[in-house]
Order: C-alpha cells, then sequence, then structure tokens
C-alpha cells in the first residue's frame, strides 16, 4: 500500500464529504430562510474546493499561505455565523 | 504564520462542537450528536496540524491528521443523512 | 382588526417556536380541552392514532418544553396544567386551528425537521427564546 495514494484518497474523501455537508447546509438553508445555515454551506463549500486546490500544490503537507487563509475564510464564516445569530438583528 | 489559523480553526471548531453536544444533552436530537462529534474531531485534527508544523516539524503527521478529518467528516455525514429528516 | 393581527401573530409564532410537528399540535390540544383531566401513553395513543413509542415521544417533546406535566404514578401520565396566560394563548391556538386548519399545518409542514431547528437553536449562547 502506496503512503501518497492513501493520503490521495484520504484527501478525496474530505474533498467529497465537505462539498456534500455543503450541498445539506445549502438544503437547510433554502428551507429555513436562515443566513446561518448559508454561512455553514459556504464554509464547507470553501473548504471542500480547498481540499480540491491542494492537488495543484507540490508539497500538500506544509502551511501553503494559499491553504491556510482558504481555511482561515472558513473559520470566519462559520464564526461570524454564531456571532450574528447571538448578537445580530433582535 | 499560518499555525495561528489552525489554533483559531481549532477554537471555532471546538466551540461549535461544544454547543452542539450540550444541546444533544438537552434535547436528544441525534443530529447534534453527530455533527458535535464531527466538530470535536476537526478541533483535534487542527490542533494536530499545530503540532505537526510547530512542536514536532520532524515527524510527518500528516497520514494521522487527514485519518482524523476523513473519520470527523463521516461523522458528519452519517448524521445529516441518517438524522436531518427527523 | 390590530388586535386581532396581534393574536394572529401570537399564535403563528407559538406554532413556529413550540409546535414541532401536526400530531404535537393535536396532542397538546387534546390535552387542553379535557383539561385536566391525565391521560396515560396508551390512551393518548388511541386517541391520536399514533404507536405508543411515538406518542410518548411526542408527550415527552411537550413536557420539555413545559406545555404539558408528567406525572409519575404507577405508570406516566400527561395531562395540560392551567394557568391564565399560556391560557389564553392555547385558546388562541385552538380556536386558530378549528378555523383555519389547512394554514395552520401548512405552516406547520414548511418548516425545517425539529432537528436542523435543533442545529441552529444549539449555537443560541443567550438564551432569550429557548
Amino acid at each position: 500500500m502506496n503512503v501518497e495514494m492513501i493520503e490521495g484518497f484520504l484527501l478525496g474523501v474530505i474533498a467529497a464529504s465537505s462539498l456534500t455537508a455543503g450541498v445539506f447546509f445549502l438544503k437547510f438553508w433554502r428551507k429555513t430562510r436562515d443566513s446561518f445555515f448559508l454561512a455553514f454551506a459556504a464554509s464547507f463549500l470553501i473548504e471542500g474546493l480547498n481540499r480540491c486546490g491542494i492537488l495543484l500544490l507540490q508539497k500538500p503537507n506544509e502551511g501553503s499561505p494559499w491553504v491556510y487563509l482558504v481555511r482561515l475564510l472558513s473559520f470566519l464564516l462559520i464564526l461570524g455565523a454564531i456571532l450574528k445569530k447571538n448578537y445580530g438583528e433582535k | 504564520m499560518g499555525w495561528i489559523v489552525y489554533i483559531l480553526g481549532a477554537l471555532v471548531s471546538s466551540c461549535c462542537g461544544l454547543l452542539l453536544l450540550r444541546s444533544y444533552a438537552h434535547v436528544k436530537k441525534r443530529l447534534l450528536l453527530w455533527s458535535g462529534l464531527c466538530f470535536v474531531g476537526l478541533a483535534i485534527s487542527n490542533l494536530l496540524i499545530f503540532v505537526d508544523l510547530v512542536i514536532f516539524p520532524r515527524i510527518n503527521l500528516y497520514p494521522l491528521r487527514l485519518v482524523a478529518t476523513a473519520a470527523s467528516m463521516l461523522l458528519l455525514l452519517y448524521g445529516l443523512i441518517w438524522e436531518s429528516e427527523q | 382588526m390590530a388586535e386581532q393581527e396581534q393574536g394572529h401573530h401570537d399564535v403563528d409564532r407559538f406554532l413556529e417556536d413550540q409546535i414541532d410537528t401536526v400530531p404535537h399540535l393535536e396532542a397538546l390540544l387534546l390535552l387542553w380541552n379535557s383539561r385536566p383531566k391525565e391521560w396515560s401513553i396508551e390512551e393518548m395513543a388511541k386517541a391520536l392514532y399514533l404507536a405508543p413509542e411515538a406518542a410518548k415521544e411526542i408527550l415527552d417533546d411537550l413536557v420539555r418544553r413545559r406545555l404539558i406535566s408528567a406525572i409519575m404514578g404507577n405508570t406516566e401520565s400527561f395531562r395540560y396544567d392551567p394557568e391564565t396566560d399560556k391560557d389564553l394563548l392555547m385558546a388562541a391556538v385552538d380556536s386558530t386551528y378549528r378555523r383555519e386548519l389547512i394554514r395552520v399545518t401548512r405552516l406547520i409542514h414548511s418548516k425545517a425537521s425539529a432537528s436542523v431547528r435543533a442545529f441552529a437553536r444549539a449555537f443560541r449562547i443567550k438564551k432569550d427564546r429557548e
């Protein structure tokens, strides 16, 4: 068993499940019209696409700025959604 | 510098996980359990990135990180598929 | 006219926040209309045409939201406990459901599942509307 293949496989699993989770959250957003779910959807979809983007990198393990900046965006989306839910419009 | 992002990620994920699991303790909706566990797992995975890059840079934890993230996402998927209609 | 609209609004708000499914509403109204009669799970299940497990889940949900009370005895039973403010709302909900069955059931059915709503509610740190 080839370590690189396993890593590639796991990246694929993560990408596919992130994108799928994102679509589920899109569905919840459509049903509830609560932007909270839209933020979660965007977060997971962005992370899923980010994982796909990693395929273009030479050294996926290193802390490449592109990877962690996108990850930062996905966290900020969730953080923003939580803050808005608690401190946003009454 | 990127490691700060992963610490933030670990904090945000654990916050999500705790909120969801706390709610599960009250309301017993299983979607909250699976998604809560997912976020706890993602917190661990983010923490592992920090450990990998900063604390033990000589050891390669990449496969372990990937396993942690994949397992967490699969828990979330399971919860979304089975429990989101209830 | 404005008062009627406010009443409508309160009923809708109650249905949005507290009622997960139509059987939940029917169970609650059954206990309300027969108050303060105590019902066992089997009696409720039969009256609502549900399996006892489903009835128990619904009744537990209603107890947790403090809409009805559970009485421990040889067997567990349930009843609606009168309380002035709640009674006013319940009367309004009851009459709205009788008059506007289609609108109310549509409103309830258009909601996201209880799990999805619980997911969003889990992130409310400030417990103003729990």
